[in-house]
């Protein structure tokens, strides 16, 4: 693109043409400021908040729906355009019920952050102010019109990112108001990003509102942990109560663009669940019964190894997990392939419907690090069986162990009468997971692992970008990473000579190890991460 | 009959007073779809260059040059393009459109096609307010009547040129009469003004090109077209040329629609033509061009009305439609009523017009209500300035524009409201 030069107050710069006024002077270190611009939606001009002068030009222009020309001059400190964005303010206040107190987007809300910087301090709107009540309009956000500045962005994004006319603007005049369509709810499942979107507190969030003042949180970078698509989010978490209490979308263009869906944003209530695994245990004859990590691993040890001895290493079926980071694809791997030799490893698939919305899609592989564990050879070697193969084998009697890396319902790894058996027949039946289920409710050996909130490591989505998660959370009970207990275990069996103190140095190994991942560091990767080296094969040859 | 007009011959409303002059026989008797026939033989080019020429300026209300309009339409592109008649007359004080509609629609379907066939488009559309429900019949049974007789459809007149009109009916909003809210409207959208740039003559309706006329402003085409330029720009004064229909309503005793020469004299309008005031009560201001226009005071009424005149009196002659108010009204509350129909025309799309129009009503109703201070009449006057220039569209301005017209020419009045507590002309008719 052909680049033009402007002037900002003065100040000349460079810049791409048909850049607007709003993003120019951004470059130019200049704050246009700006409520229904959003650099992800239609341009709307309608706030009128950017006004700002253009020199030889008599009526203000505004800043969003203006791209530079060669020459401009574009002037955002007279007082003509101070007097404009003061008007402003004072009209988007008069119906404004200015109860910042008790709205939920008090300390995030750019209207009282502009309030602050541009507004006059006090009204001059000696009337009854307009009210409205509050409204469920579905989409798991609650609508206050009393707030509603009808900047349009809840309205442009159901309409251009969603691809529905679920909210709409109605009637007209002072008397206009963001509705939805005779009172149907909101259904699309991008909604949620309206609460992020939305610079004041008409549309809050359900889930999130009322739990914690925003200043009281901690942001966190990190990875949607529900699809391969891999978005990008900030987890908010409360540190004082070592609890998640939102995630929002953070902007990644090569990814998720401004956006999350709703079940990435909700995303974060399982690691709070109440059902969460929080001790190793042992199955004994009275049910299950703590013991030590300690001890766990090395009985688990021993019995793996009783078995690789007396029956070999086709004996033992490794269950990996897409949803276990990089690190711990490339531990499972060296543990399990590269040390004790075992060729039947795999993990199981969670495909869904993808749901396609005109500009957004939520992928249909569940697991967020499916193509990470492929990369880093979590498959079968060496005639070695997959899952269904594995379970049925077990079945059979030909495998004595099973180790799940996760969980899940039966069905997600055969015929679940076959997995019954395979459950009951096999010698050792050891699981790393976070909450219970059909397979944990069998095992020997329980062992606690934790959520993507509560360890760091990278997932590799499905366009093939690794990605990093950190850990937000202090750990609950005695659970334990899964990089940490692969490394453990892999000790004790032998398997792996050394032992790193941390994610980002087995990261470092397994730069040198995969060669997808070759020439990559944590810090390379940065807050928006980086693709693999092109044109690697899934599948790692070992 | 008045000395200055008496010369005058009318030309767009000449066969209006006949029986079913809304007819094609009556139109074509009195050589109706002559103009299109002869700007058939001309090219595109020589249509807009006429008119041009000719001087005309849009008569529904910014007075921008019709022909240099119609010129703005991209030659060479592949995209159609559209003309569309703004019908929507919905100013207060403005029926002359609905004139036209009602009583010589060929008249306005020939200059439709002759500025459909200058531009290259090959469909018009009709954008009437749903309000105007017996025009718009009659105007339907209009098209009708053309298509059959060969002046609209394949193939006009044997030419290789085609043109479809339809006819859309609004839903009743003063401001799907702004070319762009007219437009989106026409698209079935909310009639909310779009951004410009792009102008509707690059990106109009449909995305395509499109010009979009007043009611009036295509009526005078036919006869452009068939008396010549010089006829055109010779009537009235300089810049402002042409014929033109004044409404004129309000406190006269024979209020109605006049044709007579740009820059007619409003005293000569009020007292030749509207007949005087009744009871022959003193004019105490005249609103010269429709609401939206600021009001001019009664001992300023000797003023041309046109275009360059009314403006450089601070005010506007709009749509030329002036509403003449005697002294038994109350200032204060006309400007109320103004301020409260653009508050209920306000779109609300953008701030500054959909909240200030709201305010700017509150203000001048607790003022008539006795209830005003005099803060409250430079808050009026600050609020008019925090609208004006600061909106979209022009109906920003145009609700600002009276409010400070009304407190800034009547501020004596204004004041006596808010000293005297009340409404000093309540009861003054009793």
């Amino acid at each position: 693109m052909a680049q033009v030069k402007v002037k900002f107050d003065g100040r000349e710069i460079s810049v791409e043409k048909g850049t607007n006024l709003i993003e120019a002077a951004k470059l130019a270190g200049i704050f246009v400021p700006h409520f229904c611009y959003h650099p992800g939606l239609p341009v709307v001009g309608v706030c009128r908040i950017c006004l700002c002068e253009l020199e030889g030009r008599p009526k203000l222009v505004a800043g969003c729906a203006t791209s530079v020309e060669e020459g401009m001059h574009v002037i955002t400190r007279s007082k003509k355009v101070a007097d404009a964005r003061r008007a402003v303010m004072e009209f988007l206040l008069i119906h404004h019920p200015l109860d910042c107190p008790m709205c939920d987007k008090g300390g995030e809300c750019t209207l009282q952050d502009y309030t602050m910087l541009l507004g006059p301090s006090r009204s001059r709107f000696q009337f009854e102010k307009l009210t409205w009540p509050e409204e469920d309009v579905g989409g798991k956000l609650v609508l206050n019109k009393n707030r509603c500045i009808l900047c349009m962005r809840c309205v442009n994004l159901c309409k251009d990112v969603a691809g529905l006319d679920e909210i709409a603007v109605l009637n007209r005049g002072e008397q206009t108001f963001i509705g939805t369509v005779d009172g149907r709810m909101i259904e699309n499942e991008l909604a949620g990003n309206i609460a992020d979107i939305c610079p004041v507190g008409a549309l809050t969030s359900k889930d999130f509102r009322f739990k914690a003042r925003p200043w009281e949180l901690t942001n966190v970078s990190s990875v949607c942990p529900h699809c391969s698509k891999g978005c990008n989010i900030v987890v908010g978490f409360h540190a004082r109560r070592n609890e998640i209490l939102r995630n929002t979308a953070r902007t990644n263009m090569d990814v998720n663009q401004w956006w999350i869906c709703d079940r990435g944003r909700g995303g974060f209530h399982h690691v709070h669940d109440e059902k969460r695994l929080t001790a190793p245990a042992r199955r004994g004859d009275k049910g299950y019964q703590g013991v030590s990590w300690n001890e766990a691993l090395l009985e688990i040890s021993a019995s793996l190894r009783d078995i690789i001895l007396r029956h070999g290493a086709r004996a033992v079926g490794v269950l990996g997990s897409g949803t276990l980071t990089n690190e711990e694809q490339y531990l499972t791997r060296a543990v399990f392939r590269d040390g004790l030799g075992i060729t039947h490893i795999d993990f199981p698939r969670r495909p869904q419907p993808e749901v396609r919305y005109a500009k957004f899609t939520i992928e249909g592989d569940k697991d967020p690090n499916a193509r990470g564990a492929l990369l880093c050879g979590v498959a079968p070697v060496q005639s070695g069986l997959g899952v269904r193969d594995m379970v049925r084998a077990a079945a059979e009697g030909t495998i004595k162990a099973l180790l799940f890396l996760r969980g899940g319902p039966l069905d997600l790894f055969g015929e679940p009468a076959i997995v019954q058996r395979a459950l009951e027949n096999v010698e050792l039946l050891v699981i790393v997971d976070i909450a219970p289920s059909p397979i944990s409710e069998r095992a020997d050996w329980v062992l606690p692992g934790v959520t993507f909130a509560e360890k760091d490591g990278t997932f590799t989505n499905s366009q093939g970008r690794v990605q990093r998660i950190r850990k937000v959370l202090t750990l609950r009970g005695d659970t334990r990473e899964e990089w940490r207990i692969l490394q453990e275990l892999g000790q004790h069996l032998g398997a792996l000579k050394a032992r790193d103190p941390d994610p980002e140095r087995i990261f470092a190994r397994l730069a040198q190890a995969v060669p997808a991942f070759s020439g990559l560091t944590y810090t390379t990767l940065g807050e928006l991460g980086a693709p693999i080296a092109a044109a690697t094969a899934d599948v790692a040859v070992g | 009959m008045p000395t200055a007009t008496a010369t005058f011959e009318p030309v767009i409303t000449k066969t209006m007073h006949l029986e079913d002059s809304h007819t094609l026989g009556v139109y074509r008797k009195h050589g109706g779809y002559e103009a299109l026939a002869s700007a058939l033989e001309k090219t595109p080019d020589e249509i807009i260059d006429l008119v041009k020429r000719s001087g005309l300026r849009g008569r529904g209300g910014a007075g921008f040059p019709t022909g240099t309009k119609w010129g703005f339409v991209p030659k060479g592109t592949d995209k159609p393009k559209y003309m569309c008649v703004n019908a929507d007359e919905s100013e207060p004080g403005a029926f002359k459109d609905r004139l036209i509609c009602a009583k010589d629609p060929h008249q306005l379907l020939e200059g439709t096609l002759i500025g459909s066939y200058a531009i290259g488009a090959s469909r018009a559309y009709i954008y009437i307010r749903g309000e105007f429900a017996h025009e718009a019949r009659i105007l339907e049974r209009a098209i009708q009547e053309a298509r059959e007789a060969g002046f609209v459809g394949k193939n006009i007149l044997g030419s290789p040129w085609s043109c479809e009109v339809t006819m859309y009916v609004g839903a009743g909003a003063y401001i799907c009469g702004e070319e762009t809210g007219l437009i989106e409207s026409l698209e079935g959208k909310r009639g909310w003004p779009r951004l410009k740039p792009p102008f509707p003559a690059v990106v109009g309706l449909f995305g395509c090109p499109t010009v979009v006329n007043n009611v009036e402003t295509l009526a005078c085409v036919p006869h452009i077209v068939n008396r010549g330029w010089e006829w055109f720009a010779g009537i009235g004064p300089e810049r402002n040329a042409g014929p033109k229909l004044y409404g004129l309503s309000g406190h006269v005793n024979k209020p109605g629609v006049f044709e007579l020469p740009m820059g007619v004299s409003l005293r000569e309008l009020i007292y030749e033509y509207g007949e005087g005031v009744p009871g022959d009560r003193p004019v105490k201001g005249v609103i010269p061009g429709g609401a939206s226009c600021p009001v001019i005071r009664g001992d300023e009424i000797d003023i041309q009305m046109d275009f360059d005149t009314l403006t450089r009196a601070g005010s506007l002659f709009g749509t030329g439609t002036p509403i003449v108010m005697d002294d038994t009204t109350c200032m204060v509350r006309a400007a109320w009523i103004t301020a409260r129909f653009f508050a209920h025309e306000s779109c609300g799309q953008c701030t500054p017009c959909r909240e200030g129009c709201g305010w700017l009503q509150r203000l001048l109703w607790k003022i008539e209500e006795g209830r005003g201070e005099e803060k409250d009449l430079d808050t009026l006057l600050s609020v008019t300035d925090q609208i004006e220039g600061n909106t979209i569209c022009a109906l920003g301005d145009a609700a600002a524009w009276p409010a400070r017209g009304f407190a800034k020419k009547y501020r004596d009045e204004f004041l006596l409201h808010i000293r005297e507590k009340r409404c000093p002309l309540d009861g003054a008719l009793a």
